[in-house]
């Protein structure tokens, strides 16, 4: 409805320009038309004082005649004589008529003959009445155009009354001197001379409208009966026109006898007795309409070209707009989804943080109860932060304000961590577990450590979730060559007998908040956003991500990163020469760590089960050729890990160094480990350098019990000042630092701060957790100026920032300020007695 | 059905637009150009002459305007638009044509008339005339009516007869009409007709011009009944001719006819008296609309038409009119048929291609019927019922068309005639003294 009004809105406005250049070009038209009139009246007016200038000249030398033949008695053949003397033009002549006869002498005789000079005008109705003839000098006297009777020439006749003695009668008689010239001599002068007047054509008439000149296109003998032939008018409008026509100037339109419209102009010659100019052209010649028409059509083209362009614009705006808005709608509605879905999942962990804070208030005497009310309450916070994050995440790609900021790290934590950070949930699912590694030799990589672990655990932990207890997940990082020179290709396999995805949801799984549909997927926690992340965070990374999944035998990522190698590494490595015995039935285990193992210097041998080791080290030991390390793998069967190595301590010995090995979490086992004798503790997967570390370590400490994780004496006396403005979280952090038995000073702000330590005595603090934003000056510039305290001590005190703002910028920023390392709030202790053990160490970035 | 519309719009005003284009010249412009001209009335005028062409023809005449010569010259510019006509009018024609034709001014057409012939005074107009009858030149000579064509003791054609002019009465047939009267055949027919008008209140049932010889109403009624009376005797022609003394009782049976004809109350000669020429006079009265007959000749009858529109009483009430001959005998009346204007082309012209193609458009019975209707004369082609103005003249029985110029009268006889019955008529002489005063009259 709306595009046909502003479609009939485009007509009628074009429409109103066409009519306007109609109009205009009408008016132009006829304001042209009328100038061209004008002047074509303009040139019949000088037309007229031409011939007038022509008529008085001649009928001057018609005077001159006539005041000399009258100033002396002359007979008609004196006159005669004397006329044929002065004359001048070869084609004019001069006649002496007498009045009383019509009869005289011509200049030249009549044509044919040589001497017959005698000329009547008897028969010409032309001098029978000579009253039109005035006193010299007073009117130019002018006969009609008649036939000469001499010689049959159309000509006229410039006339002046003379007096000429009859000699014969000795008396006087009136006569009337004629200077006749050829019409066709008048008519080579006699010609309109501007070139775009070309088709005009003149005539003169008398008073009666008789012509004496008469142009091509003038028909009749009278003007005014021509007019009357082909214009009808009523009798008494003629005489009003034709009294008109000839006692004043101007122009009017009429119809010639081809029935074309012409314009008369018309002009009286003042120096004759009534005579009129006449002036004829056809009014097409002056009425010049082409141009407007050119014009007119140009213009129209124009706008209908102007109009259509515009439509098929405003139809592409409105395919555009409609897209938008369809657009706009779906994201809409996907705010709205996303709010609705927030709203859920924010609210469900949330439910369970307040109804569970309620009962362990209920019942405080109930230690169990609230315990374990408190470690659901860690769960719930714990998913409600990785929601947030997600979120954070998620809003960040979408607004391509996710930058990478590459670090130096090592990739042997990054896959501890990541084992450490699956361990509760595999635990909790009771789920087979194994990490391969392979071929990984360069430990230090140079990326965005943060997004790589966020792809690498996103992954694991969705494969972790989705498979049900009693299932299986396997994962496998191994180093390859890349096509990218400096980068070494790290590929990450994760596979699960989980639940699978159906392949209408693999089309939209890396899509926001797509979650199958699934009677056993919703009693799963999850955003939806963790694919979606994953797949950026990968294409920011540079590499590729790959699914298979069949529904309800499993799923399998494989994500293949570029990523360059660090230029610090570890120096070479290279055990004294040992041999190894190292025992699991996971064949892809033995073999790789089989591999590594030989690549560290060592001698290697293999059992596939708990037994057959126990078999080859009493082989061994009855030799006389003990191992000089045993690493037994954790989960086996028939005789696990721990009942193998109880075997070898009870029936072997208690001296060969023994090193278990699991991808589960150590602390779950880690008293039955001890208790049946081993030596230490290795993540898998083994990496070349925990490997050489935990070995060179036995080796160094043989038979000695391995330190335990929960000792945490080597804090205790710390002393740390903490700048942190929020009450609460200094409250908290001071708590849990002494719990370590660690001391700590407030700064509320980062002014307190630098202020504190420009006056600290030199080692009174260890370190400093800073919190970012804080009043007064944050903790960028309380960094910044700690860095420029002159006290070398106070410059260099490490420092550790602690803040909300955990995106990987922040911690750039962080760095970039003279920061030494980053702890995003909410604080986990774990990882704050970790990162002040780094520190402690001299580990600093 | 919208993109079909469209489509076809769009058809349409590619057509139009191709339509808009130039025609082909040759489709235009036929420039075939035959070796032997066909006459053009055999499939219309085709031009022989290369059309682009640029001439004047210069026409010479007597009369003041020509405005239906002008109108076939526009025809003949549409097959040569490039040619232009200048008609001049010669003042004393018939006796400037020779010198104007000897002149520096000499015209490539102009008129010419039989009567003209073999007089020395205008041997110039005849001389100079190219002979027309030569087939070469493809005129259709055929269409005109034989007893106006004049050949030459040679045999040529030295002019050819444009319009034609004879004797008659305008008729007011609305008033006839109205009084359930019919146009009278014969003379006593005549007769009863004035009287039966007469008894219907009408003062003047006929009228006519009488205050001079030339075309008076006596002439106009007596000279066909003359020429019957002597077209086939050639010893009274001769005697008629040459001023015989017997000559003049030739005459008699026409002054009887004139006394008879005033007797029988016809004409009111005193009301005639009041008609001052016989020309705009003759029209006017007759206009005024209570003249069932007025006599006058074809050239009076030519201005009738312009003349209508001149008349009050007429533009009043208008009525039909027509020209009828007047019979003037119990047999019938008799067609005169003389030529009026004729045509000849200037041998000595530097244009004769050009005028000879003109005068091949011209001479046809189309054209010829064209010019004559246009300038109100008689037409000279065969066919005269074209023209309701004169159609009755074309059903005179043809033993009844007399042409002087056949009956060999000469112009100085036909004046003593003239002078002759206008003296009778007029009341001036007797029979008796007419007849015998024949061959003195001036």
């Amino acid at each position: 409805m709306k595009k046909i009004l502003i479609s009939i809105v485009n007509v009628v406005i074009i429409a109103a320009i066409l009519t306007f250049v109609v109009l205009y070009s009408i008016f132009e038209s006829r304001d042209s038309y009328q100038r061209q009139i004008e002047h074509f009246e303009d040139i019949t007016v000088a037309m007229e004082r031409v011939t007038e200038n022509y008529l008085e000249g001649e009928q001057r030398l018609c005077d001159v005649w006539t005041r000399y033949i009258n100033s002396k008695t002359m007979t008609i053949e004196e006159a005669t004589d004397y006329i044929r003397v002065s004359h001048v033009l070869e084609n004019a002549s001069a006649h002496l008529i007498a009045i009383d006869t019509l009869t005289g002498l011509s200049t030249r005789p009549k044509l044919g003959t040589d001497e017959d000079y005698a000329v009547s005008y008897q028969r010409l109705n032309l001098l029978d009445n000579v009253d039109w003839i005035h006193e010299i000098g007073k009117s130019i006297n002018v006969t009609r155009a008649y036939t000469n009777p001499m010689n049959g020439e159309q000509s006229l006749a410039f006339c002046n009354r003379i007096t000429l003695y009859d000699s014969e009668g000795d008396t006087f008689k009136d006569a009337v001197l004629l200077r006749v010239i050829p019409i066709s001599e008048l008519e080579q002068k006699w010609m309109v001379p501007q070139t775009e007047l070309v088709n005009a054509e003149l005539s003169m008439i008398d008073g009666d409208g008789d012509y004496i000149l008469k142009g091509y296109s003038f028909k009749n003998s009278d003007f005014f009966e021509f007019y009357k032939s082909y214009n009808p008018t009523d009798p008494e409008s003629s005489s009003e026109l034709f009294e008109r026509i000839t006692s004043s100037s101007g122009s009017i339109s009429m119809i010639n006898s081809h029935g074309q419209e012409c314009v008369l102009a018309f002009t009286p010659i003042s120096s004759t007795a009534g005579w009129t100019m006449l002036g004829l052209m056809p009014a097409e010649v002056l009425n010049v309409k082409n141009r407007d028409w050119m014009l007119f059509w140009v213009v129209s083209v124009g706008l209908v070209v102007l109009f259509l362009c515009d439509m098929f614009y405003m139809l592409y705006l409105n395919k555009c707009l409609q897209i938008t808005a369809r657009k706009a709608e779906a994201a809409n509605k996907a705010k709205t989804d996303f709010l609705s879905t927030m709203s859920h999942d924010i609210r469900t962990p949330m439910n369970a943080i307040i109804g569970l804070t309620t009962l362990a208030e209920k019942n405080p005497g109930d230690v169990e109860s609230t315990r374990e009310s408190l470690r659901k309450i860690g769960l719930a916070g714990n998913h409600l932060l990785t929601l947030i994050n997600d979120i954070l995440d998620i809003s960040k790609v979408e607004s391509g304000k996710l930058k990478l900021c590459p670090l130096t790290f090592s990739i042997v934590e990054t896959v501890e961590n990541l084992v450490n950070l699956s361990q509760p949930m595999i635990k909790e699912k009771n789920i087979e577990f194994s990490f391969h590694i392979n071929q990984i030799e360069k430990e230090y990589l140079y990326t965005d450590q943060l997004r790589l672990n966020q792809v690498y655990i996103n992954i694991l932990s969705n494969a972790i979730k989705y498979t049900e207890p009693g299932g299986r997940v396997s994962v496998e990082l191994r180093e390859g060559q890349s096509p990218t020179p400096g980068c070494v290709r790290l590929t990450y396999i994760v596979a699960d007998t989980g639940i699978g995805m159906s392949p209408e949801f693999m089309k939209n799984m890396y899509k926001p908040f797509s979650r199958q549909i699934d009677s056993r997927v919703n009693s799963i926690q999850g955003t939806g956003l963790g694919l979606t992340i994953t797949k950026q965070m990968v294409e920011l990374l540079g590499g590729t991500i790959e699914c298979q999944s069949e529904q309800g035998k499993g799923t399998t990522f494989t994500v293949v990163l570029d990523i360059p190698v660090a230029d610090r590494q570890r120096e070479d490595m290279r055990l004294e020469p040992i041999d190894v015995l190292i025992v699991d039935d996971d064949e892809t285990m033995l073999q790789t760590a089989s591999d590594t193992l030989k690549s560290l210097g060592a001698s290697v041998d293999q059992a596939s089960s708990g037994l057959e080791a126990i078999g080859m080290i009493e082989h061994r030991h009855l030799s006389g050729r003990d191992y000089n390390v045993i690493i037994v793998d954790w989960k086996m069967p028939e005789l696990d890990g721990l009942e193998t190595i109880s075997r070898i301590r009870t029936e072997i010995g208690a001296d060969v160094p023994i090193l278990l090995t699991s991808a589960y979490d150590w602390l779950d086992i880690e008293e039955k480990a001890k208790a049946a004798g081993a030596n230490g503790f290795v993540t898998k997967p083994l990496f070349r350098s925990t490997l050489y570390d935990k070995i060179n370590d036995l080796i160094g400490k043989e038979s000695k019990s391995i330190e335990p994780e929960d000792d945490y004496s080597d804090l205790q006396g710390l002393h740390i000042l903490v700048a942190e403005d929020i009450d609460i979280n200094w409250e908290i952090i001071s708590s849990l630092l002494s719990m370590f038995g660690i001391t700590s000073d407030r700064a509320e702000n980062g002014r307190i701060c630098v202020d504190m330590m420009r006056t600290a005595e030199e080692g009174a603090y260890a370190l400093i957790f800073m919190d970012i934003q804080m009043p007064e000056m944050n903790g960028l510039n309380a960094a910044r100026a700690i860095r420029k305290l002159e006290n070398p001590w106070a410059a260099s005190i490490p420092i550790v920032a602690m803040t909300a703002d955990a995106f990987s910028e922040n911690i750039t920023e962080c760095l970039d300020a003279g920061m030494n390392g980053h702890i995003s709030k909410p604080i986990d202790i774990k990882l704050v007695i970790k990162e002040i053990r780094r520190i402690k160490e001299g580990r600093l970035q | 059905m919208k993109k079909v519309l469209c489509i076809f719009l769009a058809m349409m005003m590619a057509l139009s637009l191709a339509a808009c284009g130039p025609k082909k010249q040759s489709e235009e412009q036929p420039e075939k150009q035959p070796e032997k001209q066909p006459s053009a009335s055999e499939e219309g005028f085709s031009p022989s002459l290369d059309t682009s062409v640029e001439s004047r023809i210069k026409i010479a005449g007597g009369y003041d305007n020509f405005e239906a010569l002008e109108v076939e010259f526009d025809r003949f510019n549409e097959y040569y638009p490039n040619v232009e006509l200048i008609y001049t009018k010669v003042d004393d024609y018939n006796n400037m044509i020779g010198t104007v034709l000897n002149g520096n001014d000499a015209p490539d057409i102009y008129f010419n008339y039989s009567w003209m012939y073999g007089r020395e005074q205008y041997k110039d107009s005849i001389d100079l005339a190219e002979d027309l009858s030569d087939p070469a030149l493809g005129l259709d000579l055929g269409c005109i009516r034989s007893n106006i064509i004049l050949n030459t003791a040679d045999g040529s054609l030295p002019m050819v007869p444009v319009f034609s002019n004879t004797y008659g009465m305008l008729v007011n047939n609305s008033l006839f009409e109205k009084e359930g009267l019919s146009v009278p055949t014969t003379y006593q027919e005549l007769v009863e007709v004035c009287n039966a008008f007469r008894e219907k209140g009408y003062e003047n049932p006929m009228m006519g011009f009488s205050q001079k010889e030339t075309t008076s109403l006596f002439v106009l009624t007596t000279y066909p009944f003359f020429c019957e009376t002597v077209a086939h005797d050639a010893e009274a022609v001769e005697k008629l001719n040459s001023y015989d003394e017997s000559a003049g009782e030739y005459i008699r049976p026409s002054l009887e006819k004139i006394s008879q004809f005033l007797n029988d109350g016809c004409v009111d000669l005193d009301a005639c008296g009041e008609i001052e020429n016989n020309y705009d006079a003759v029209i006017l009265r007759f206009f005024e609309g209570d003249v069932p007959m007025m006599t006058c000749s074809g050239d009076t009858v030519s201005g009738t038409k312009k003349r209508e529109s001149r008349s009050e009483a007429f533009i009043a009430n208008p009525f039909a009119y027509s020209f009828v001959p007047i019979p003037m005998s119990d047999e019938g009346a008799v067609f005169l048929d003389m030529s009026n204007l004729q045509f000849s082309v200037n041998k000595n012209s530097s244009n004769t291609d050009i005028a000879n193609e003109f005068m091949r458009f011209l001479v046809t019975s189309e054209k010829l019927n064209e010019i004559a209707q246009n300038k109100g004369l008689m037409s000279t082609t065969k066919d005269l019922s074209f023209n309701n103005m004169y159609a009755a003249f074309g059903a005179v029985p043809a033993s009844r068309t007399l042409s002087p110029e056949e009956i060999g009268l000469t112009d100085d006889a036909v004046i003593q005639f003239r002078q002759a019955i206008f003296s009778v008529g007029t009341g001036k002489m007797t029979i008796d003294e007419a007849v015998a005063a024949y061959g003195t009259f001036t």
